[in-house]
């Protein structure tokens, strides 16, 4: 193992099989996402029922509002918002996250690290360089997965410019750091692991309850500029080639503030039970 | 002579509870210094400042002149440390431990192969994941990964846990080894009779207080006197004058004592007026010295108490300071 980033590869060399696992069923939901997209035409979907489906559903498709969930763009950007991936991304993001502090303390292992001359900043650092990469890993198999088809598709490559499905991507991303940010804050105070994973699954679950909440009942629809998922709109992307930036930022944003309240947090903390 | 370590007032509290309490401590370079108490003394506690794992709630730490925490990055590249509680990761090899340790410490390793050879860790060990390890053997590569890279000052915490009789003479050749080329070692451990043999000074901590710094000499001149008093049969156990610090055991009319050697003459006096059939008096071992000293601290903190005066009492006031 080299000196350089150790601390990086360490972390990624332990998760080596949960990344591999998670980026293959990832790439696995997506490839399943096109095959119904090729096979079901989306407009049909409806049909029987309503053709325009409760605002609530926007949740589920990924959208602010301009894309319904009865279309191409709609149904893959349903693909991207699906719990499957929701899970995938916090998956990554609680486990990464648990190895950045908190797993090293409850193992014991802190120990060992930190009686080097190691920064709190570095250990910082690299974990969350590991986390990134595992996130970038895992959106870039989904993201991939929707390429492919969109490109050998052509009633889909109709609807959706590849662009758009990068641009999905880089949002996709978004939001995992966004979650993150919070997660590594978590981590960088905490004692167990258990605590990262929970919080993970807290910021994960919570926000999306938020903003299905917020799309659903007008009286509360503020809440959902609360929620990382309003940000998150993968099928508007989609239809826009672009990625939409104030969106990013507000993600990236929280990444960074979650980032700065770790390094604060580590600096303060005593790294032993 | 320049202190290597040096803690002043040092006090580390979690909330309520008190971890260590103003320890005051100095250990010369060279030294190989024994750091005595039983489990939840402080020991570690102590340890985890000094290596800057723990900051302390007052009072400084100071390892070659460095501050553990604000020198972080000086320090650590001198120092070897041996958790007490060594834990490893299960799926990583030993070798892929010391490699990983060592590029992290950012020194040379030069001792590493002498060091793995020495404490019988092979090739074909060091490729098999410590997961599949014995405690004696973890216990090896945690003692490698500390001294691999030959540092100024080792600090370590129960170094012989685990480790067959064999291999710990190879360690205390090691300590020896380290000591003669004018390193440092500070050796915790709750077994007397280790630190007897590899240190030349002890502290003895409990409770997270300071309550001697000794020469192990001198700790070996100061150990208790084992007295056994034989009384007639059916006499009163009760009507026996007896010192809480002496830890008295009665085995049917044999009562057992633990007599500090200054109190010794004036006890014998005194219980000698009973109708005692027969008396001995020998040396304790190292080990109730070691226990005596924890006894006798008790006995001053109950001294402490504001109650009637007890026959024997008389012991010093303060157990918070420490004997010099």
């Amino acid at each position: 193992m080299r000196a350089r980033l150790a601390l990086y590869r360490l972390a990624l060399y332990r998760r080596r099989r949960m990344l591999v696992g998670l980026t293959i069923g990832m790439f696995a939901f997506e490839v399943l996402i096109i095959v119904i997209a090729r096979t079901i035409p989306p407009q049909d979907m409806f049909a029987g029922s309503i053709r325009q489906p409760p605002s609530a559903f926007r949740a589920f498709s990924g959208s602010g509002g301009a894309v319904s969930l009865a279309s191409f763009p709609g149904l893959l950007g349903a693909g991207l918002v699906h719990p499957f991936w929701i899970a995938m991304q916090l998956t990554v993001v609680g486990s990464f996250g648990a190895a950045a502090v908190a797993a090293d303390v409850e193992a014991g292992t802190i120990e060992l690290l930190m009686v080097r001359p190691i920064s709190r900043a570095r250990l910082l650092a690299e974990r969350t360089a590991a986390l990134v990469t595992g996130s970038v890993v895992v959106t870039t198999a989904a993201t991939a997965a929707v390429a492919v088809g969109v490109a050998a598709t052509p009633r889909l490559h109709q609807a959706v410019p590849l662009a758009g499905v990068a641009a999905a991507g880089v949002l996709g991303l978004g939001l995992a750091l966004c979650i993150a940010g919070p997660v590594l804050a978590v981590s960088a105070a905490g004692r167990h692991r258990s605590q990262v994973v929970g919080a993970t699954i807290v910021f994960g679950a919570v926000g999306f309850a938020v903003n299905f909440v917020a799309q659903a009942w007008s009286t509360v629809h503020l809440l959902r500029y609360l929620s990382p998922f309003h940000y998150y709109t993968p099928a508007d992307a989609m239809v826009s080639g672009t990625v939409p930036l104030g969106s990013l930022a507000v993600l990236l944003a929280v990444f960074i503030a979650g980032l700065a309240a770790a390094g604060w947090l580590l600096a303060r903390r005593d790294l032993a039970l | 002579m320049a202190a290597v370590i040096e803690l002043t007032g040092l006090t580390k509290r979690y909330g309520a509870a008190v971890g260590i309490q103003e320890l005051d401590l100095r250990v010369e370079a060279g030294e190989v210094f024994g750091f005595l108490g039983p489990n939840g003394a402080g020991k570690t506690t102590t340890i985890r400042c000094m290596v800057g794992l723990l900051s302390p709630t007052s009072g400084t730490a100071r390892v070659l002149g460095l501050d553990p925490i604000a020198d972080h990055g000086r320090l650590t590249p001198r120092i070897g440390y041996l958790p007490g509680e060594l834990r490893l990761y299960g799926e990583l090899t030993g070798a892929q431990h010391l490699a990983l340790l060592g590029e992290l410490q950012g020194t040379p390793t030069p001792r590493r192969e002498e060091l793995c050879q020495r404490l019988e860790l092979s090739g074909r060990d060091l490729g098999r994941p410590v997961g599949e390890y014995s405690h004696g053997m973890k216990q090896k590569v945690g003692l490698v990964q500390a001294l691999q890279h030959d540092p100024e000052v080792v600090i370590l915490d129960e170094p012989t846990e685990g480790l067959d009789p064999l291999v710990q003479e190879t360690f205390f050749a090691l300590v020896s080894e380290a000591s003669e080329a004018g390193g440092t070692v500070f050796l915790s451990s709750h077994v007397l009779s280790e630190v007897q043999r590899a240190c030349g000074r002890v502290a003895i901590v409990r409770s997270g207080r300071l309550v001697a710094v000794e020469a192990v000499a001198a700790l070996r001149e100061a150990r208790a006197r084992r007295v056994r008093l034989s009384f007639p049969d059916g006499y009163d156990h009760g009507a026996v004058p007896l010192a809480a610090g002496w830890s008295p055991t009665w085995s049917g009319n044999e009562l057992r004592l633990l007599v500090p050697p200054d109190e010794l003459v004036v006890a014998l006096r005194r219980l000698l007026e009973l109708p005692v059939t027969d008396v001995a008096v020998e040396e304790a071992g190292l080990d109730e010295a070691f226990l005596a000293f924890y006894r006798q601290a008790e006995a001053e903190a109950e001294a402490r108490r504001p109650r009637a005066p007890a026959w024997g009492a008389g012991l010093p006031s303060d157990p918070s300071e420490p004997r010099r």
